[in-house]
């Protein structure tokens, strides 16, 4: 009990053990993959920040080429403008080369100062390109353009210097978005006199803007000074809504705001928009210089993180699942580890319950030995070696009225079946042959009742004996057993019929047979346990063998341990296959060297009883017994012979009364044998001598005198012969 | 076995001497037939001479108590040898009479 209980709290502690295990595991996992997740969203937010940037220069870069170009070209033909300044009509010439020399520039114009030149108050030549590629001459000197009140003419002259104007769509020129390039141009005295301009087309920037892919969601817009959306993935905004208006309508406004006046103020930054709740918009803006503009790259978080979350969403399902899998595993090696505390809990428990079984299986039958030790005439000895815990083999003995009452058996199959069956048959042959003293009847009643019992088939191979202890005489049944020794001045087996075994066959009848036994005479009962005990090689100990070890003359006990080490040798290393059991059956009657016979025969007639007076005189003369025994001797006497008389005969009968005294040093013996009917006087109740003289019976004493008289008393019917022992020590 | 029987008023001395074995045993039990009826009172059974009893005997004994039991008599038994008072022991006759 105390090594389960130990192995449960084991159970429970790796169990626990487990759980903890779980939760550690659990958190290192999560920790290190909420560190690397963090760690890996700071860096991709860099990676997008350093592409978003790197894309924005180069974006600007290009634009700057144009612009540079466009710029370049302006500032080429101011020298050329002063000094047509004195020529208009030149002028349109040198608008056409800008025009024809800069690919990127759709038009140009130099427009006078108003007032510059008295005699032309407005003049614009303006050259443009066409469709087909070449050029057109216009004058933008109309009444309805009235160029000195465009931005592209006021404010370079406002602010001294080259100007951008912010972007339009020009109508005439095929819907496309434009912006002018313009300078002032001096005279020599330095007064303004002019505005030369180029019309740079933006076509390519939707491309070049549009085209600006950080990331296959991402999109780039590109606003003007103002704030006018000049290009961005919304077509309906480009040129009709400024970021600002747009970010009044736009989700996070906010921040959207920041981004506006950021990007308006010609600075480089970013800015995080929220766009729904899982959803920010991660936005780079940059300045686009000379021009005022500014662009911006806009980076939804799902393209930055997308791949990241992905992947930690798979590393939470890994870890889910080891998770899940891991405490599957420590469950079940706990539920496995309370499997095997349980089913060693239930091995302990039945081989205890053997155990018990053994001990009691053992208590059943007898085992301290000698048994006998106050008798001379017997030295017995028996042993059972089960093969399992409990066995089916059985042995059992006791003496009775002078009888020794012996079995042996051997239960068919093995274990706790077998040592069920071997119970029930050691008690039937206790309970049988309290009353019967013919070994044919009680194998007979055994056999009944066990064949009536009998639903499992189980069969007990049984040698029962009775063996008279003052005559030798030996009485014997077998029931399908092995044969036993018996070892007289040679070994051999006693001639057994083999009879069937007992369970099998209820109504069977069974042969008794008998023979004599002299002193120091034995038999030997086994069972196949010894005969059929192998080796490795698998060969049986044999018969042979076991007479063999018999040829010794030992002690019973010496015997029976010569044989078991015989067996035990010559099994070695091989597994006991069956249970080994063996009764060893010294018959040592120590009466028969130096005993006197005294015979006296009697008719059956009352009248004849003095004569026992005589008989018993003569033998007390010649053993010398005292005159109290000799009349005790002489009561027992005359009270079994007058039960022969009165009750074995019937009256009128006639008969014989055979009484004979067998003297010896320490004890005399009767033997008292008739013809007549069978009539056992050991069979009659006790006589109770406490009753008083109202309910005192008359009758009942006489057997009862005899009892007391007498050490033992036993009766047996042989041959038609009722015949009583009787026996006195001395 | 002889069997001596001497009546003096109310009481009887029955002296037995010899074996009361199983056949002297049906002879006395013929002469205790009269005390048998007529055993009211005191019925003295001397045995100094008497040197053995079987079981037969002692019935008789019993009998007569019996008898004497039934009818307000009392049966003694006087001077008992020692094997017998044995036997009386070993039967528990002890108790049953008055042994003087």
């Amino acid at each position: 009990m105390d090594i389960s209980d130990n192995l449960k709290t084991l159970a429970r502690k790796s169990a626990g053990t487990g759980l903890l295990l779980i939760v550690v595991a659990a958190v290192t996992l999560e920790a290190t993959s909420l560190i690397q997740y963090f760690s890996s969203q700071r860096m991709l937010k860099q990676e997008a920040s350093l592409r978003a940037e790197s894309e924005l220069r180069s974006t600007r870069n290009q634009i700057m080429d144009i612009v540079d170009q466009a710029e370049a070209a302006v500032h080429n033909s101011i020298w050329i403008t002063r000094w047509c300044l004195d020529y208009p009509d030149s002028l349109a010439v040198v608008a056409r080369r800008i025009v024809e020399e800069n690919p990127s520039v759709m038009g140009s114009t130099i427009a006078l100062v108003p007032g510059y030149n008295k005699k032309l108050p407005l003049f614009a030549p303006y050259v443009c390109r066409t469709a087909d590629g070449t050029t057109e001459l216009k004058s933008l000197a109309t009444e309805e353009y009235n160029y000195p009140a465009q931005e592209w003419f006021t404010e370079p002259l406002n602010y001294g210097f080259g100007y951008w104007s912010e972007p339009y769509i020009d109508e005439g020129g095929g819907e496309v978005l434009m912006t002018t390039y313009s300078v002032p141009v001096m005279d020599d005295a330095g007064r303004v006199a002019a505005v030369l301009t180029a019309d740079v087309s933006l076509g390519w920037l939707t491309d070049l803007v549009g085209n600006v892919r950080v990331y296959p969601d991402a999109f780039s817009v590109l606003v003007s000074r103002e704030g006018k959306i000049m290009v961005s993935p919304v077509e309906e905004l480009n040129m009709h809504q400024s970021i600002q208006e747009f970010a009044t309508g736009a989700k996070d406004t906010a921040n959207f705001n920041v981004l506006a006046d950021g990007m308006l103020s010609g600075k480089a930054g970013n800015v995080s928009l929220k766009q729904s709740r899982r959803e920010r918009l991660f936005v780079f803006y940059a300045p686009v210089e000379k021009t005022g503009w500014s662009m911006a790259i806009a980076i939804p978080d799902s393209e930055i993180y997308g791949e990241i979350r992905r992947m930690s969403m798979l590393v939470t399902i890994l870890m889910l699942v080891g998770l899940g899998m891991l405490i599957l595993i420590l469950r079940s090696a706990a539920k496995n580890q309370l499997k095997v505390s349980q089913l060693k809990e239930k091995k302990d428990r039945m081989e205890n319950e053997l155990r018990i079984g053994h001990n009691i299986q053992m208590s059943m039958i007898p085992k301290i030995f000698p048994p006998f030790p106050e008798r001379k005439d017997i030295d017995m000895a028996a042993t059972i070696v089960p093969a399992k815990e409990v066995g089916g083999d059985l042995y059992d003995f006791y003496i009775r009225d002078e009888k020794l009452f012996f079995c042996i058996g051997d239960v068919s199959g093995k274990g706790v079946p077998a040592s069920l069956v071997m119970a029930v048959t050691r008690s039937l042959f206790r309970t049988v042959s309290a009353h019967e003293k013919s070994p044919q009847r009680i194998v007979t009643l055994i056999n009944e009742s066990m064949s009536d019992m009998n639903e499992n088939e189980m069969f007990v191979t049984f040698f029962c004996g009775v063996l008279d202890m003052t005559t030798g005489h030996l009485r014997y049944c077998n029931a399908g057993h092995n044969p036993p020794l018996v070892l007289t001045d040679k070994i051999e087996f006693l001639p057994a019929i083999p009879n069937l075994p007992l369970g099998i066959l209820p109504g069977m009848s069974f042969q008794e047979q008998e023979m004599d036994l002299s002193y120091d005479n034995a038999l030997f009962l086994y069972t196949d346990g010894v005969t059929e005990a192998e080796n490795l090689t698998h060969e049986q100990f044999g018969e042979a063998r076991m007479q063999d070890v018999l040829r010794m003359r030992r002690s019973s006990q010496e015997n029976l341990e010569a044989m078991q080490k015989a067996v035990a040798d010559f099994v070695g290393a091989a597994d006991p296959s069956d249970d080994l059991t063996m009764l060893f059956i010294h018959y040592l009657n120590d009466m028969q060297p130096d005993e006197t016979e005294r015979h006296l025969i009697l008719h059956n007639d009352i009248q004849q009883i003095p004569q026992l007076a005589d008989f018993i005189e003569t033998i007390a003369d010649e053993i010398k017994l005292d005159q109290g025994l000799a009349m005790s001797l002489n009561l027992a006497l005359e009270e079994a012979v007058t039960n022969v008389i009165l009750y074995a005969y019937p009256e009128g009968s006639d008969g014989l009364v055979d009484v004979e005294a067998i003297m010896s040093k320490d004890k005399l013996k009767f033997i008292i044998s008739d013809s007549g009917k069978e009539f056992d006087p050991t069979a009659a109740p006790e006589a109770d001598i406490t009753l008083g003289v109202e309910d005192r019976p008359i009758g009942g004493l006489g057997i009862y005198l005899v009892r007391n008289i007498m050490d033992s008393v036993s009766y047996e019917r042989t041959d038609g012969k009722n015949i009583l022992s009787m026996t006195k020590k001395l | 076995m002889e069997v001596i029987i001497n009546k003096e008023d109310s009481v009887t001395t029955v002296r037995l001497v010899g074996r009361l074995d199983t056949p002297a045993s049906q002879d006395v039990a013929q002469h205790f037939e009269p005390l048998m009826s007529d055993a009211a009172g005191t019925i003295v059974l001397d045995c100094s001479e008497m040197s053995y009893i079987s079981s037969s005997g002692l019935r008789i004994f019993l009998s007569l108590r019996k008898a004497a039991a039934s009818q307000g008599g009392k049966v003694i038994v006087k001077s008992i040898s020692d094997d017998i008072r044995q036997v009386f022991m070993m039967t528990g006759f002890l108790n049953l009479f008055e042994i003087q």
